[in-house]
């Protein structure tokens, strides 16, 4: 018996297909774009392909992320919150909070033993302090995102970034580099702003080890030291947690078939 | 036959009586302030903190509440429409939204959706709000209207009960009792009526038996189901006790809500079907999308059994106002400085109150909702949801968007922090096996 989780995020769709003894069969990853239920369904295709199964093995799929609304074949939706708690939990069993630094948002949450969600921050409307701020150093400086970490961490004198607002964070950048100063010192200042930021989220939800640090930033390897560096202890991540809200999500599910729970097609859990 | 096994309701019979009858009476509101202009009738704007209507009532002066007036047009629709157009002269989108629907309102033909926006011949203001002052000034200017403030001395000392013994207590009364008389004067001179103090011992009689039928209103909802929704019923509720406080029409209106809920609490009838959630929303509504927001909560059964906003928005009218008739202007002196202090000192002590309406009402949680704003409304907010959850396990949302910003509202991530809260909460209920 199988079991899915999909997350449709503001810039990428994470999905898993896990069994009933919680082994993650498949996994499938693409942009969201602008059409959130194809984005959905392709992620979920691609987790489908990997881990050769047919979607009509699946037993129940739980929606997650900010288009959880919009994934037609789903058969329940959980937030993001509860997903990432629960798969952080699932992941690292020891951990009381988590960090998940997302496309528009950055969520703090505290968790019990068994992943409930006891308290979270997130940011405020505005992305600051989000993945989308390193999206657009990307873009400003013409660098792929998946180089930014590296560069960042050969950083010797890291510049002081006054704005985490992601619409003047350009201005600002070439601003640094009009004044001379070096590619990986200005990117390890849009490390630091983010990861400032995030930790001030997660001091008001409570920093207590182990911190499991989910989503796609987590692939970012200064990103992850910094943190590190800023909480005081190392925090916890691995190759699964760019999947946490996914794997969250069939998690859910698998409660849904395991305990017979009739949750009603389109409606929460 | 077999009998069919569902529950037959008997029809209620004051049902919808307090809806209809605030739409009339707000209707009868607008009608008055909206011959104003063609009487010649002075208008004195106020606020619903420290309206000072009391005072006003005795002179028969209309009362034009610019707070409610804003918010009117935030659930018309027509907001934005006035706040872009006090943008367009200059003012600022990080000041008070209710400010520049206002003055909007005065620059583009004081057109509201609700009536004609009067002009103003006196202003009672106060320092129960920082802006205030402000706003009072630019009506100063634009219309050469007498502006009175009234300073309340901010409390001093520990915890929010007064020692009425004590001098200072004594010579704060003094202070404010002297502003008062000074606006007697004014509103006399404005109103071209002499003062009787026999009409202010009626209508401060009018404005004890008001407070006590919106203390007992509020009560209705400690039973479950809740019988009214704190924030859509409520301000209503909350309307009537500012427009009409004091006058017979309000207590009246008070009586037929009361009576309403009551039936509803007889028959076990909800606010909402199925009531599964019971909370605090502690700041105010955000009226641009009332409905939605609503729904928000709504969607997962979860009522609003009650609203700090009906009350440190209702000028104390729940803080059970006694005033002692025999010596009327005193009385409404002390009984100011009592009920305004919870509204000036909230920042520090709102938790306390928080606390104590979540164990009286049998709440799940709190909603704290930030007006982007509103500074004075939502400053320290994070804080008190902090302290709740850390010192009492009381679980708390903080969300944000505005009174009537419409650019400030945005729909999936307040949903998101919704549906989040209350998988919270469903989750508290499974640990704890309800």
């Amino acid at each position: 018996m199988l079991v899915a989780g999909v997350d449709v995020g503001s810039t990428q769709t994470k999905a898993v297909v896990m069994t009933s003894q919680f082994e993650i069969k498949g996994r499938g990853l693409c942009p969201t774009g602008s059409r959130l239920d194809e984005a959905g369904q392709n992620a979920f295709t691609l987790a489908l392909g990997e881990s050769e199964f047919e979607e009509s093995d699946v037993a129940f799929v739980v929606g997650t992320g900010y288009g959880r609304f919009n994934i037609g074949f789903g058969d329940a939706q959980v937030t993001e919150i509860s997903c990432h708690a629960r798969g952080a939990v699932h992941l690292f069993p020891n951990t009381r909070s988590v960090l998940d630094i997302g496309g528009q948002d950055t969520k703090a949450i505290k968790v019990t033993a068994d992943g409930q969600v006891v308290d979270f921050n997130m940011n405020d409307k505005c992305a600051a302090g989000t993945g989308r701020f390193l999206g657009a150093a990307s873009d400003a400086l013409e660098i792929p995102l998946g180089e930014l970490g590296p560069l960042a961490m050969s950083s010797k004198n890291p510049v002081e970034m006054t704005t985490t607002c992601t619409v003047f964070a350009e201005s600002e950048i070439l601003g640094w580099l009009a004044k001379g100063r070096r590619v990986e010192d200005v990117v390890m200042g849009v490390h630091q702003g983010i990861a400032t930021r995030s930790i001030g989220l997660l001091r008001r939800a409570g920093i207590e080890p182990e911190i499991t640090f989910t989503g796609g930033v987590t692939r970012n390897s200064a990103m992850v030291a910094l943190v590190s560096e800023m909480v005081g202890f190392p925090v916890n991540t691995n190759e699964e947690s760019h999947y946490c809200g996914a794997i969250g999500a069939a998690l859910f599910a698998l409660d849904q078939v395991l305990t017979g729970a009739s949750a009603e097609r389109g409606m929460p859990i | 036959m077999e009998p069919h096994n569902i529950a037959i309701r008997p029809a209620l019979s004051q049902a919808g009586n307090s809806r209809e009858a605030s739409r009339s009476l707000i209707s009868k509101w607008w009608e008055r302030l909206g011959d104003a202009d063609a009487t010649a009738t002075p208008v004195a704007n106020t606020f619903v903190m420290g309206s000072l209507a009391e005072v006003l009532n005795t002179f028969d002066i209309p009362m034009m509440f610019p707070e409610i007036a804003a918010l009117q047009t935030a659930i018309k629709g027509k907001s934005m429409d006035y706040l872009l157009a006090a943008e367009d002269i200059g003012y600022s989108p990080d000041i008070c939204g209710y400010v520049k629907v206002d003055i909007g309102l005065h620059n583009t033909g004081r057109e509201h959706p609700l009536g004609k926006y009067p002009k103003p011949s006196l202003v009672v203001s106060s320092n129960m709000c920082n802006t205030y002052i402000k706003w009072s000034e630019v009506w100063e200017r634009q219309y050469g209207c007498p502006v009175f403030v009234l300073d309340l001395p901010g409390w001093r000392g520990t915890g929010f009960r007064y020692d009425m013994s004590s001098d200072t207590f004594k010579n704060d009364v003094a202070y404010v009792e002297s502003q008062i008389r000074d606006l007697i004067d004014l509103a006399a001179e404005v109103s071209g009526r002499p003062f009787d103090i026999d009409k202010l011992r009626e209508i401060l009689g009018r404005v004890n038996r008001m407070s006590e039928l919106y203390g007992a209103i509020l009560a209705t909802n400690k039973h479950r189901p809740a019988p009214f929704n704190a924030l859509t019923e409520g301000i209503n509720y909350m309307g009537i006790a500012n427009i009409l406080r004091g006058q017979p029409e309000g207590v009246e209106f008070m009586e037929t809500a009361l009576a309403e809920l009551e039936e509803r609490v007889a028959y076990g009838v909800g606010a909402i079907p199925d009531e599964r959630f019971r909370l605090l929303l502690v700041g105010t509504a955000c009226y641009t999308n009332f409905r939605e927001f609503v729904g928000m909560f709504e969607r997962w059964k979860g009522v609003f059994a009650a609203s700090e906003y009906m009350s440190y928005a209702g000028g104390g009218i729940d803080r059970g106002i006694r005033y002692d008739l025999s010596r009327p202007i005193e009385s409404l002196a002390e009984q100011i400085l009592i009920t305004a202090q919870p509204s000036m000192s909230g920042i520090f002590y709102s938790h306390d109150w928080q606390a104590r309406v979540v164990e009286e009402y049998g709440l799940d949680g709190i909603c704290f909702h930030g007006v982007k704003s509103c500074r004075t409304t939502s400053a320290g907010l994070p804080d008190s949801r902090d302290w709740l959850l850390n010192n009492a396990s009381i679980p708390g949302l903080f969300i944000q968007s505005d009174l009537v910003d419409k650019r400030l509202w945005s729909e999936a991530q307040m949903r998101n922090r919704i549906d989040a809260f209350f998988e919270s909460l469903e989750s508290r209920r499974v640990q704890a096996g309800v």
